[in-house]
């Protein structure tokens, strides 16, 4: 596997993975739907599998002593480690955001604890709609990215969206608890509390659905033609 | 003991089957893997290396099963295709380094050997080589880990024929080493007559023989005679052509004595593939 690793990193590796972690800086934007950030991320990995594609790189790949399995699992490994470098350094801006904008984000979700479990949420769906599509059909790539993008967009819309809902509907409890607790800087006590959990679901919901997308990806790569 | 040994292997596809391919190639030899384009060749190959899903079949690789032992057996085959297009824009010396970890007994001196042998420089890009030489970078890649067994997938079709008789020599000089096995797929027939030990020859998915060159060749006859004796021969031809001189064909050896009245003559690789092809119609899709 860590061999597998070394070879992507050395032959599929895009600028764009690198380049795209420069959209974790929209947390300075005062008032902006911060999610989108994460679907850069899963922007710059369309690249590097697309990259990879035009390169031939399974069919090299299956020629090395490496099962198909193996195939897949590292590269499964190569996002979850791209995606964790972006979810760092929104961690990291999360903080300069509160500094810089300490009345909140009015477009959507503030910079919390919650937005990074937005954003695992995110990756979960892209693994999701990206990955079984395109190990089943690796040359229509660009297609699978698309129908991701839809779906990625429609998650980013409904979270971005519920926020600015809680926002303009003060008084109902629901929404004034998501306010007080989902919705803002962590800082200490009951908010950091929810928030915990919240990201916590969140890193379930993506460690499930990476498992079930990488299993369907494996089965699909079996009976695809290189 | 055979090297390499393919058993009834099948491969549907609408439109087209590959037929229980079986075939089987010795140690130290080369065989040559025959047939028209669309034949089957590259097909069976992709469903003996495990790169398509076949329907049947198995492969053993010096009597282990390649399909239980896949990372096993890959250690021991080199696949080598028309040209190495991958990772274009990267370059040999960034290739090496990314498929050393995966061979344990990766020769760095070997792979030295054959970069300067071929006149292969490092820091080149890929899409910087001349179809000979991504060959030859892929030959060296597939000896530097120390294949037995050369899988060799039309790889002298784009060459000029100095490159194409380049390439041949090496496939000698490795034949001479004599622990190496090739697979030659191709259709270029004069590359095999100067140096395969035996033919693997598919027709529409369904291998037509398999056997070793000499007897393969002599077991076929080139026939020439007058248009007035066709019909009565016509049902002991493999194939034929007719002109306004007459006919000329391929029969099988064993048929000499009913051609007595005709012109006959050895027949070449070529002219027995041609023959047999003449007679060949695909089958409707």
């Amino acid at each position: 596997m860590k061999h597998l690793l070394y070879k992507d990193m050395k032959l599929c590796m895009v600028p764009m993975v690198p380049l795209f972690y420069g959209f974790a800086l929209m947390l300075l934007i005062p008032s902006y739907p911060y999610l989108v950030a994460g679907f850069f991320t899963c922007n710059s990995i369309f690249y590097l599998f697309n990259q990879a594609t035009m390169n031939k790189d399974l069919l090299f790949c299956a020629l090395l002593p490496v099962s198909k399995r193996d195939m897949v699992k590292s590269r499964v490994w190569l996002m979850v480690l791209i995606e964790g470098g972006m979810l760092l350094l929104v961690l990291g801006m999360v903080f300069v955001n509160h500094l810089l904008h300490p009345m909140g984000n009015p477009a959507g979700l503030d910079g919390s604890l919650t937005l990074l479990g937005g954003m695992l949420v995110l990756f979960a769906v892209f693994h999701l709609t990206f990955l079984p599509a395109y190990y089943a059909a690796p040359y229509r790539v660009g297609r699978h990215f698309f129908i991701s993008t839809v779906s990625v967009f429609a998650w980013i819309i409904l979270c971005e969206g519920f926020c600015i809902l809680c926002a303009v509907g003060q008084g109902v409890p629901l929404f004034d608890w998501v306010e007080g607790r989902l919705d803002c800087f962590p800082g200490t006590g009951a908010a950091l509390r929810a928030q915990l959990v919240c990201l916590g679901i969140s890193g379930g919901i993506y460690a499930l659905c990476t498992l079930w997308a990488s299993n369907r990806a494996q089965k699909a790569l079996q009976k695809a033609c290189l | 003991m055979p090297l390499l040994s393919v058993k009834n292997l099948r491969k549907e596809y609408p439109g087209f089957c590959l037929d229980n391919v079986s075939f089987s190639l010795e140690e130290g030899s080369i065989m040559g893997f025959i047939g028209r384009n669309g034949a089957g060749k590259t097909t069976t190959i992709k469903a003996m290396l495990n790169l398509i899903p076949r329907n049947g079949g198995e492969v053993l690789l010096d009597e282990v099963d390649f399909f239980a032992n896949e990372n096993r057996c890959k250690q021991e085959v080199g696949l080598v295709m028309g040209a190495f297009d991958c990772y274009p824009t990267r370059t040999l010396g960034a290739i090496a380094a990314a498929a050393r970890p995966f061979y344990p007994n990766w020769d760095e001196a070997a792979y030295r050997g054959y970069l300067t042998a071929f006149s292969l420089e490092e820091g080149k890009k890929v899409k910087e080589l001349s179809a000979g030489m991504q060959v030859k970078f892929a030959l060296a890649l597939a000896l530097s880990h120390g294949a037995r067994l050369l899988i060799l997938d039309e790889p002298t079709s784009g060459l000029d024929p100095v490159s194409r008789e380049e390439l041949l020599d090496i496939f000698r000089r490795l034949m001479e080493e004599g622990d190496k096995s090739i697979l030659f797929s191709t259709h270029v027939i004069s590359d095999l007559e100067k140096c395969a030990d035996a033919i693997t020859y598919i027709q529409g998915g369904q291998i037509l023989a398999s056997q070793d060159l000499i007897s393969f060749r002599e077991g076929h006859l080139l026939v020439a005679g007058e248009a007035a004796q066709l019909p009565q021969k016509l049902p002991y031809l493999l194939g034929y052509k007719q002109s306004a001189f007459g006919f000329t064909g391929l029969i099988a050896r064993q048929e000499a004595p009913r051609f007595c009245d005709c012109r006959l003559a050895p027949a070449d690789l070529e002219s027995i593939m041609l023959y047999r092809e003449a007679k060949y119609e695909a089958p409707a899709i």
